[in-house]
């Protein structure tokens, strides 16, 4: 073979691998592409490997945790246009997780590992006492509270005025307070576990 | 070795059908999964009253389909979920190979359950070859349909792609993406493999409400195979497809020529969707036994054998007018029993 049939097969196949990147490009520019540019931090499913890398490199993408979660809160970054291949999160404001366990028990890579309900490690609840409404005084409510799947150990009513809510240290952040908050700029944030920020209310 | 009392198993011809009721049984699986999934979201969340009339035609007719065998859906339809990516079949677990291969090579890891749900798969492989691709895949139901739509163009006089191109490229395909997947830090070859894509694509267009990227991606292949080369993906491109065909190189059943019985008509190789040539003995580790050319052959003269390897070219089939011609000018009446090549 001459030179100028390797420089020829070289390039077509620059230019058709590039043109098999076309679709991929196209489907890029018209998907919401909300996962990036969002600041909202969305959770990995209950019992998810805590290191991100390790997450990504067991999950295969097999969508099996959100084919069996009966809330359907589980949802793939894949379909929702984000930059990671097909892998799941949980968006607490559309529909919080209600630790069934249905996902760790079937996911055949470990990438979700068996926790008990009381371990999971999804993050913390943060309430913005600046915009919910018993603690700006605008009413009573509780519905976090009454909602929380672990009870008193997770989320209970301040000492002194019954109705407002207040995070407990056995918060697991699976989110089920976020999604019924009745406030529409959402005072309930789910942070993460140890990273002792605490989360910005922007409205 | 054959006399004409020996003819093949009847059944035989036939199992290009039973391959066609396979396809179709996966496809509507993946289609029933994302329903039932539905049904049993709606049981968990005690709906029935708050039901889009939509939903309620959904709850009702997964209902009637499944309560004969389950006495408590939400949790017993859990046996049934998944993709042929990664699945469970009423209560056994069940991996891709490919999924197997491309978490190895992410993560660096072996983990022991998820080999144990591959093991059926790669053990079906070693015994039958790329069997997959033919009998099970649900992109490969919608390639072959769309191999047929070619044909109907090409009827009506439109060009269609025939392009021929090395086969050996889907190998690097699929080393490629292997290597890129630690670099990449997630498990590359899931994106570009049309299986998982159309399982998962199937999923979210019934149960999430809309396709998500991989279906621009497959419908790309889709394209390359009309307007490239005839099932283009599955034949150059494609990294499950590599991986089937490296694990069935050594596969017990295979189907092999008779010689005595061909005539050298090639309806085998132009049936043949992965483009080998049946007709001089040339299927290699890449036919996935799908008996198409055994179903299209006018003389029954494919048949399967229990054997580790291929024969060698046996040169034109004796029924054939090449052979009689050199063969009637040395011994005229003989029945040519061995070939005499």
């Amino acid at each position: 073979m001459d030179r100028r049939k390797v420089i020829q097969r070289i390039a077509l196949g620059v230019a058709s691998l590039s043109a098999a990147g076309i679709p991929y490009g196209l489907s890029r520019l018209l998907a919401p592409d909300r996962l990036t540019t969002s600041k909202i931090h969305y959770l990995r499913p209950p019992g998810a490997l805590s290191d991100t890398t390790a997450f990504n490199e067991a999950c295969i993408g097999c969508g099996l945790c959100g084919e069996v979660c009966p809330p359907k809160s589980i949802r793939f970054s894949d379909r929702e246009g984000g930059s990671r291949l097909n892998t799941p999160f949980i968006d607490p404001a559309k529909k919080g997780c209600i630790l069934c366990g249905k996902c760790m028990e079937v996911c055949p890579t470990d990438a979700l590992t068996e926790v008990d309900r009381k371990d999971v490690e999804m993050g913390i609840a943060q309430i913005d006492r600046t915009a919910c409404y018993p603690w700006v005084d605008r009413g009573v409510c509780g519905a976090c509270v009454v909602v929380c799947p672990l009870g008193e150990h997770a989320i209970g009513f301040d000492f002194a005025n019954m109705y407002r809510p207040v995070v407990k240290k056995g918060c697991v952040g699976c989110g089920v307070c976020v999604e019924v908050c009745p406030h529409p700029s959402l005072p309930i944030r789910i942070a993460e576990r140890g990273s002792s920020t605490v989360v910005v209310h922007q409205i | 070795m054959t006399s004409p009392d020996s003819k093949p198993f009847f059944l035989w011809r036939h199992l290009n059908k039973l391959r066609w009721l396979s396809l179709s049984i996966v496809f509507l699986m993946l289609v029933l999964i994302p329903f039932l999934h539905l049904y049993q979201t709606y049981i968990a969340a005690h709906a029935y009253d708050l039901l889009y009339p939509s939903e309620k035609i959904i709850y009702d007719s997964m209902e009637t389909l499944s309560a004969p065998f389950v006495s408590d859906p939400e949790n017993d339809l859990d046996l049934l979920k998944g993709t042929t990516w990664s699945g469970r079949l009423f209560g056994l677990d069940l991996s891709d190979p490919l999924a197997l291969a491309g978490q190895i090579a992410a993560s660096g890891k072996v983990l022991w359950p998820f080999v144990l749900t591959a093991l059926i798969p790669i053990g079906l492989t070693l015994l039958l070859g790329r069997f997959f691709c033919g009998w099970i895949c649900p992109a490969s139901f919608l390639y072959e349909l769309n191999t047929t739509l070619g044909s109907w163009l090409r009827n009506i006089g439109l060009h269609t792609g025939q392009r021929r191109m090395s086969r050996k490229f889907k190998y690097l395909v699929l080393f490629v993406t292997l290597l890129l997947s630690p670099l990449l830090g997630s498990v590359a070859v899931a994106a570009i493999y049309p299986p998982a894509i159309v399982g998962r694509e199937i999923y979210y267009a019934i149960a999430l409400g809309g396709f998500g990227v991989g279906a621009v991606f497959f419908a790309g292949t889709l394209l390359f195979d009309l307007l490239v080369a005839r099932r283009g993906f599955c034949r150059y491109l494609c990294p499950g497809g590599a991986l089937y065909s490296l694990l069935g190189r050594f596969r017990l059943l295979r189907i092999q020529r008779v010689v005595e019985d061909c005539n050298d008509c090639a309806k085998c190789n132009a049936v043949c969707e992965f483009g080998l040539d049946p007709l001089r003995d040339g299927f290699g580790q890449e036919c996935n036994n799908c008996t198409a050319c055994i179903a299209v052959c006018p003389t029954d003269a494919l048949v399967f054998k229990m054997t580790p390897k291929d024969q060698p070219d046996r040169g034109p089939g004796h029924l054939g007018r090449q052979y009689r011609r050199v063969h009637s000018e040395n011994a005229g009446d003989s029945p040519g029993i061995e070939d005499g090549s």
